[in-house]
């Protein structure tokens, strides 16, 4: 499972409107698949931690999805679900955390690519220098997540959208084999 | 713990805006601007719709100047609540008046607070507060005399005078049977007191919230404010909404005033820098 290491999906960060609800629903909906593993690797950087934690723990006080086997095997190894945190650019408009820098979108669109298809070849092939140009979100869990997926997977969940010009993913795996 | 105010709850960090409907002829704001009936129930709908929680319907002047009888008081006032009440029933309807006839007489119309600038000039005020579960909010001015300026009054401390007063009036309500949970305090800026004792209170809002008892406060255009800043009545705001911002880190629960949208305005932003309220949508450096 890929989440984005939004901050305002914390609790300290709450206002009276949340500002990203639809994003939060994706990330409900998702974990709270993962919540039935029997044990959740995750892959993040120090903040994005605290994300997973929290959706985490979020997803386990609800357990609203029901369990099948499927949805238990939602990651390759061994049966061990994973959940990186990281995100696509953050500098797809001029309004975003890094101003609009042109080669954004085109990155953001080949990744989105290698994620969907999956292409671990392609994912894992993440031009490193672009990405710290672009404020890729944990570009590492990106490298991470492209050694476990295989050609084998499906992608079963799908949320993409950009809402303050940072590319957000919310996706979800199975192994077909 | 709850603030009942009449038929209605808050919990207790909310913040309440009163907006003050005057049904006289010669208020020192508005100068008669809502003393014709349809003036003032415009006035209601407007403060409505800008957010205020309470309207705070006066048939008198605090000023000296004509006498107003009880019978002229409650033709101002009753049926107006009458009306405002079935029009607006989520509306918190307080009435300005020292009077327990009047007070009376509005809560049968469908008032949920007595507003008593006077600090109890009535002592049977209460009375109908507890007879009709409406709430009360208890005053200080130092003992004067309903619609009277004050006059080289001085207090050893005015503000353990007013935290001595409001808390004994608090009390002396309760024992008549008014809940705890409807009674509000309110130190009176400018009521027996000089622009010096005003400042005090302002400055000092703190000992009043520390008793225990929500506090309302009233600093909307008044003389204090003017006199502080050389300005006259039309050229306050500025000067309240100071106040007003110091009153809210201090504490104080409901504002008396007369612009509704601005002072909510500063109100939730001084309650959010003190942490008892969220920011209303936060994203900047949190994508």
């Amino acid at each position: 499972m890929l989440v984005p290491g939004v901050l305002a999906l914390l609790p300290e960060y709450a206002g009276l409107v949340d500002p990203v609800a639809e994003l939060r629903a994706a990330c409900s909906t998702a974990v709270g698949w993962l919540c039935w593993a029997p044990e959740v690797t995750v892959i993040a950087d120090e903040q994005g931690a605290r994300v997973a934690a929290h959706l985490l723990e979020q997803a386990r006080s609800l357990r609203v999805t029901c369990p099948s086997e499927a949805d238990l095997r939602l990651m390759a190894g061994e049966g061990a679900a994973h959940l990186v945190v990281a995100n696509g650019t953050a500098r797809r408009s001029e309004k975003a955390p890094g101003y609009l820098d042109e080669r954004a979108a085109g990155f953001d669109a080949a990744l989105g690519t290698a994620l969907r298809t999956p292409d671990p070849a392609a994912l894992g092939g993440l031009d490193e220098e672009l990405a710290a140009d672009l404020l890729v979100g944990n570009p590492a869990g990106l490298r991470e997540l492209a050694g476990l997926l295989t050609v084998e997977h499906r992608l079963v969940f799908d949320h993409d959208d950009d809402p303050f010009g940072v590319q957000y993913w919310v996706m979800g795996w199975q192994c077909e084999s | 713990m709850t603030l009942k105010l009449g038929r209605h709850e808050f919990a207790d960090d909310a913040t309440l805006m009163m907006a003050i409907v005057n049904r006289t002829p010669d208020s020192f704001y508005d100068k008669g601007a809502t003393w014709a009936e349809e003036s003032a129930f415009a006035r209601v709908a407007q403060v409505v719709a800008e957010g205020a929680e309470i309207v705070d319907i006066g048939g008198i002047k605090a000023a000296p100047g004509v006498e107003i009888g009880p019978a002229e008081e409650m033709s101002r006032v009753v049926d107006f609540v009458a009306r405002v009440r079935s029009s607006f029933p989520a509306l918190v309807i307080s009435v300005d008046t020292w009077r327990a006839p009047v007070g009376q007489a509005a809560c049968e119309a469908g008032a949920d607070v007595l507003n008593d600038a006077w600090g109890g000039a009535d002592p049977e005020l209460v009375d109908v507060a507890a007879s009709y579960g409406a709430a009360i909010v208890c005053t200080h001015t130092g003992g004067v005399a309903p619609r009277t300026r004050p006059y080289r009054i001085e207090y050893d401390d005015v503000v353990a005078s007013a935290v001595a007063d409001t808390v004994a009036y608090a009390e002396r309500a309760v024992a008549a049977g008014v809940p705890r949970s409807s009674v509000v305090i309110d130190p009176a800026h400018d009521f027996g007191k000089n622009t010096f004792h005003s400042l005090e209170l302002t400055r000092r809002l703190g000992e009043l919230v520390d008793t225990g008892w929500p506090v309302l406060v009233s600093l909307s255009n008044k003389d204090f404010v003017g006199e502080t800043l050389d300005l006259p009545v039309g050229s306050r705001l500025t000067g309240t909404l100071a106040a007003t911002a110091v009153c809210a880190l201090a504490g104080a629960r409901i504002y008396r005033v007369h612009e509704v949208v601005e002072t909510r305005q500063v109100v939730d932003m001084v309650w959010t820098i003190a942490g008892r309220r969220p920011p209303s949508r936060a994203i900047r450096g949190l994508q």
